[in-house]
């Protein structure tokens, strides 16, 4: 068995063991230690990803890379069969990405934090403690252990933006918690459903004898145990319920006549309850996505929150949504997927147009970036409810490129807010006078994310929108119009952009009075530089070489929709005729 | 059976210890007394045995929760150490009732007989009158205590009475007669067993403080001393819903039918009113008893469920409930008590930097309590939620629940947030002994132990 | 010995159950609508004795004697109850020279 994925999870939980033994007057130390374990943790990320093989595609139970399968929690409910939790972590070509990112972050966030003076120990363990849970969720393979790191997560980001954040923090820390809580619970109640009416195949026909305890995966019995499952040849009490995600997956793997099998016929408000189901499970998603209406945390949450904070919130944290809806949502409920296409696009689209209008009204520039976030954000739910190969794969390319672009936002908006404490478009003219290099970062920073050509942001767009073009006739799912209206978020995008850069950056030198006696306006030094070249490298590297990436991500990514649409159709005509039954 | 006569003695050892000039030793007696028992009790593991001609079972299942309510006993004790810098005068009398009322508590989960459960519910009852009342000075702890006297009596008599109306019906106090009488008659004997059902659901309803009949449950809680709300919180409650699932699954097995709608209202009800009721609250102790009215609606929820996996999910969540309650109680009387009786959230502020211990065992607690993953709550929830939903039909139960669950978070959190982001109005730090710093680091341990390893516990029945 | 149940069971057993029904009934109106501690705790008694008296009822229209001992059992744990109550009653009275629970206020319902 091979440990590269448990490293990758624990290597920042050690780090923050060490942290936490260490004194508290060591902060040198306690930085230096956040980054080394940071750094194990890029470069076994960087590693994983060359080593990661991205023409296998993994179906079913099959085709995980590096996967590490564990027994964690498991006991006899009687003649209700078993109850088990596995600590089952795999990688494909969807999470690869994701940990990609998260390792590259990660570093950058500590370098970033390098400034921090205000209870360091506390604030380094728990930026470790949130890196650990969220390489779990990105890795996690068992719907029980993605939804505890992913509940995990809230509380360490909770008290960086409690304690570390601006004069507001606290209703902004709750709202956040609040608002994502809300989502994990509606996620938990179909986490819950779903494992009421999904079993594990093999560890069922290990039960069942066809398989010896500890055997390899057989084909052979798995497919006789769905079958004899389908059939209702399966006793109750052999049935090994699980929480497993690839199980779900299989519509095989559920149990005749219970909640969530598409011939369940039970209807809840008039739609079936896999649909509500969906719904729940997008929800939770699309909180933390953010898509709109229920963004409104994410602006709080940023303006709030330090530097460092919103970078991993808008890096990371909000990909974790986005990576639920395609690894969990879609693959589980493909049904309800194509059902509520309309549905997820025009959100979708409603998010790109809504948030740039309000990017386009913020005088701060932070909210700026955290709108654009919101608007950028919703190219991902557009690309996946076309299910298109262009589409899904744009809303994973969007959400690599997305990652790397609005760190270098945040990172940008941090720098300005350092040196003048403030941080309102108004307050500022002609600053490329006098920082020449910074003035530099920012307009990549801007182009990139306005989807200039040579930038990742323009490979993701592109790609979205052609998906999204290509829909009504290759999948049928959205009708024109709405991508069409989603284009008019690029110019938005761009107009907003290039406006706050006229505004802040060119014309005369000036400041705003009143900032002029605390600010020192000097240009990027070496730390600055250090955090946000990489990331423009990154952004222009992942631009000019989309296959890079795509090498990667393509074969998991096509299969997955393929598999998807293919599911979907089918299923969601036999839960609508299990309706009219 | 051992559990129940070395806890009777040791009391009236504890009593004549009393006599001695220094109260010191009484603290640590007491601690021994209930290591002893419950070691004691862990001997009748797997060693099923009736006594008094069969009106006293003690099986796994009894020897589960009296361990539990042993073990909740013996982690809140420490915590009375300036009950004993206090100087006060009744100190034995006070720890010698409550290993009288802990008799009672486990004659309550172990009972066979109707007449067993009374007598349980009152030697647990008349104890807690009595320490409700202990700060006799104070018009709070009077007010208490005659409240809870009032009530607690008032609701025996309809208990006894639903009692005799299953008597009259069935001819029988033994459970596993009713339950004879009552499957050869389709659950449903006549209107007087159904009323006596009824009247029976409303009398252990009211000790566990389900709502509607918990309106008493915040006033006796906030009046009456920490140490003995603590007590009351847990062992009382965990006491009083073992007794109600054995009832249940024992006598009332085949006549689900006749309880389950009014069990149902009741565990909604309890839902919405403890946690909406929590919201409201500015003192943290009347927060923490709505909040244990709310707890108990959680553990309703596992009797609903009414399958094989009730009973161990109540036993988990009853453990990860009495933990928690513990820790904040425990923490609270230390608050308190240097605020000078300020119980309200505003006098935890800035505790986070003065007595990070103190802070950290709360949050910990806290997110127990709410049910925040890799602490044993979570658990608790998540095995009552999984219980309950393998009845498809109960699914809105869990949806329910789980809406209930987030406005948790929020009155939880309101505590935390002082502690860590409010500036502190008494910086002075606060003296905890060795002891029971250490005992709350053990809690604490245990919480998260329990929240990564459920299965110590959760396989036990 | 054997003539008391049976001049018991000269009257029906409905109209034992009718009786302590509307002695019971009395008793939790009384606990309902009085102030004064010690009236709510008489009719508190009174429930208790209702309940005794049905339980001596119908322990002799079933020969049984298990009833009868259960209300022996009832009558010792309501002395300890009394026991126990009173001395609170008599705490209070101390503290707030009355014994009318409406004037206990501090706590709100």
């Amino acid at each position: 068995m091979n440990f590269i994925l448990s490293s990758l999870i624990f290597t920042p939980l050690l780090a923050a063991l060490v942290v936490l033994l260490l004194p508290v007057r060591r902060q040198k130390a306690i930085k230096a230690v956040t980054l080394l374990g940071t750094l194990v943790q890029m470069v076994l990320a960087i590693l994983l990803y060359f080593r990661f093989d991205g023409s296998a595609f993994a179906n079913g139970q099959q085709g995980y890379q590096f996967v590490e399968k564990l027994h964690w929690i498991g006991f006899s409910l009687g003649t209700l069969g078993r109850f088990q939790i596995d600590y089952f972590v795999g990688v494909d070509g969807i999470s690869i990405s994701m940990v990609l990112l998260t390792g590259i972050i990660g570093v950058i966030g500590v370098i970033s934090s390098w400034t921090i003076t205000k209870n360091v120990k506390g604030y380094f363990l728990l930026y470790l403690l949130l890196l650990t849970s969220v390489t779990g969720c990105f890795l996690a393979l068992d719907f029980f252990l993605f939804y505890l790191f992913f509940e995990f997560m809230l509380l360490p980001m909770y008290f960086l933006i409690g304690l570390w954040g601006g004069p507001k923090r606290e209703y902004a820390a709750i709202k956040f918690f609040i608002y994502t809580l809300v989502g994990s619970l509606f996620i938990l109640i179909v986490m819950i459903g779903l494992y009421t009416s999904v079993i594990d195949p093999q560890a069922t026909a290990v039960q069942l004898g066809l398989i010896g305890a500890g055997g390899t995966a057989a084909p052979n019995a798995i497919l006789q145990v769905q079958q004899m499952l389908q059939q209702n040849m399966v006793s109750s009490a052999d049935m090994v319920r699980t929480f497993s995600i690839p199980a779900m997956m299989e519509p095989a793997n559920f149990i005749p006549g219970s909640l969530l099998h598409v011939l369940s016929g039970v209807e809840l408000w008039y739609l079936p309850i896999r649909f509500i189901a969906f719904l729940l499970l997008f929800a939770g998603f699309a909180i933390k996505v953010p898509s709109v209406p229920v963004h409104t945390w994410l602006p709080d949450a940023h303006v709030e929150a330090p530097t460092p904070v919103s970078v991993l919130l808008a890096a990371i944290l909000l990909k974790v949504g986005g990576y639920g809806l395609i690894r969990i949502v879609y693959p589980i409920f493909p049904d309800a997927g194509a059902y509520f296409s309309i549905l997820v696009g025009g959100l979708g689209v409603l998010s790109i147009i809504y948030g740039a209008l309000n990017a386009l009204a913020m005088n701060d520039l932070k909210k700026l970036v955290a709108y654009s976030s919101v608007s950028h954000m919703g190219f991902v739910l557009l690309g996946l409810a076309s299910l298109t190969t262009e589409g899904v794969n744009g809303a994973v390319y969007m959400m690599f490129s997305h990652g790397i672009i609005s760190a270098m936002l945040f990172l940008v908006v941090g720098v300005i807010y350092d040196r003048a404490h403030d941080r309102a478009i108004q307050n500022f003219r002609g600053l490329a006078k006098v920082m020449p290099a910074y003035t530099t970062f920012v307009i990549i920073a801007f182009f990139a994310s306005l989807g200039l050509p040579g930038f990742s942001g323009f490979i993701s767009e592109l790609l979205v929108l052609l998906g999204g073009f290509s829909a009504p006739e290759a999948t049928g799912m959205l009708p024109r119009w709405l991508t069409v209206v989603a284009v008019f978020g690029l110019l938005l995008s761009a107009a907003y952009y290039l406006w706050a850069l006229q505004r802040m950056f060119f014309g005369k030198y000036w400041i705003f009075p009143e900032l002029r006696a605390k600010a020192t306006i000097t240009d990027l030094n070496f730390r600055e530089y250090l955090m946000l070249a990489p990331l423009a490298v990154l952004a222009l590297l992942f631009g000019i070489l989309p296959n890079l990436l795509l090498d990667k991500i393509s074969v998991a990514v096509t299969g997955m929709t393929q598999l998807t649409l293919q599911n979907g159709q089918e299923q969601l005509e036999l839960v609508l005729s299990s309706l009219i039954r | 059976m051992t559990s129940i006569i070395l806890l009777s003695i040791f009391g009236i050892i504890n009593l004549f210890v009393g006599f001695m000039k220094s109260k010191r030793i009484l603290l640590p007696l007491s601690l021994l007394f209930l290591a002893v028992v419950f070691g004691a009790n862990l001997f009748s593991w797997n060693e099923a045995q009736s006594y008094f001609n069969h009106m006293l079972t003690i099986d796994n299942y009894a020897v589960a929760f009296t361990g539990i309510m042993v073990l909740a006993t013996l982690l809140l004790l420490p915590f009375s150490q300036h009950y004993i810098e206090e100087a006060n005068e009744n100190l034995a009398e006070f720890y010698s009732l409550l290993l009288f009322s802990l008799v009672g508590a486990i004659m309550m989960v172990s009972y066979e007989n109707m007449l067993m459960l009374f007598i349980g519910i009152e030697i647990l009852s008349i104890a807690m009158y009595v320490l409700a009342g202990s700060d006799k000075r104070r018009l709070r702890s009077n007010e208490a205590a005659l409240k809870y006297f009032l009530m607690g009596a008032f609701f025996t008599g309809v208990l006894l009475f639903g009692i005799v109306l299953i008597y009259g019906a069935t001819g029988s106090f033994y459970l596993t007669d009713i339950a004879a009488t009552a499957a050869v008659n389709d659950g449903t004997v006549n209107a007087m067993f159904t009323l006596g059902l009824l009247l029976l659901v409303i009398g252990i309803s009211f000790k566990i403080s389900a709502a509607p009949f918990h309106f008493w449950a915040p006033d006796v809680y906030e009046g009456t001393p920490t140490l003995f709300t603590s007590y009351m919180s847990t062992v009382v409650k965990i006491a009083g819903v073992a007794a109600f699932y054995k009832l249940m699954a024992a006598a009332f097995a085949a006549s689900y039918a006749a309880w389950f709608p009014t069990l149902i209202a009741i565990t909604v009800l309890t839902l919405v009113v403890g946690n909406i009721g929590a919201v409201v609250q500015t003192n943290f102790k009347r927060m923490l008893a709505y909040s244990s009215v709310s707890h108990a609606g959680y553990l309703l929820m596992a009797l609903v469920a009414f399958n094989e996996r009730s009973d161990a999910s109540i036993l988990f969540y009853s453990l990860s409930y009495a933990l928690a309650t513990i820790v904040a109680f425990a923490v609270l009387q230390y608050v308190s008590e240097q605020r000078n009786g300020d119980e309200t959230y505003a006098a935890f502020n800035g505790l986070g930097k003065t007595n990070p211990l103190l802070a950290f065992a709360m949050t910990v607690a806290m997110c127990s309590l709410s049910g925040i993953p890799l602490t044993a709550g979570f658990f608790g929830k998540l095995f009552v939620f999984t219980a309950v939903v393998q009845d498809a039909r109960l699914m809105w139960l869990v949806v329910v629940a789980v809406l209930m669950a987030a406005v948790g978070i929020y009155y939880y959190f309101k505590v935390v947030i002082a502690m860590y982001m409010q500036p502190a109005a008494d910086a002075a730090k606060i003296r905890i002994g060795s002891f029971a710093s250490f005992m709350l680091i053990f809690i604490t341990v245990f919480t998260i132990l329990l929240g990564i390893a459920p299965a110590l516990v959760s396989d036990l029945l | 010995m054997n003539q008391i149940p049976d001049i018991i069971r000269t009257i029906p057993l409905n109209y034992y159950l009718y009786f302590s029904t509307a002695l019971f009934i009395i008793g939790v109106i009384g606990v309902l609508i009085r102030r004064n501690a010690i009236v709510i705790f008489m009719c508190v008694e009174l429930m208790l004795n209702a309940v005794n008296l049905l339980l001596t009822a119908i322990a002799s229209y079933r020969a049984d004697t298990n009833g009868q001992v259960f209300v022996f059992f009832i009558m010792a744990v309501a002395a300890a109850e009394v026991c126990v109550g009173l001395a609170i009653i008599v705490m209070t009275y101390r503290n707030t020279r009355s014994t009318d629970v409406q004037l206990l206020n501090n706590l709100k319902w």
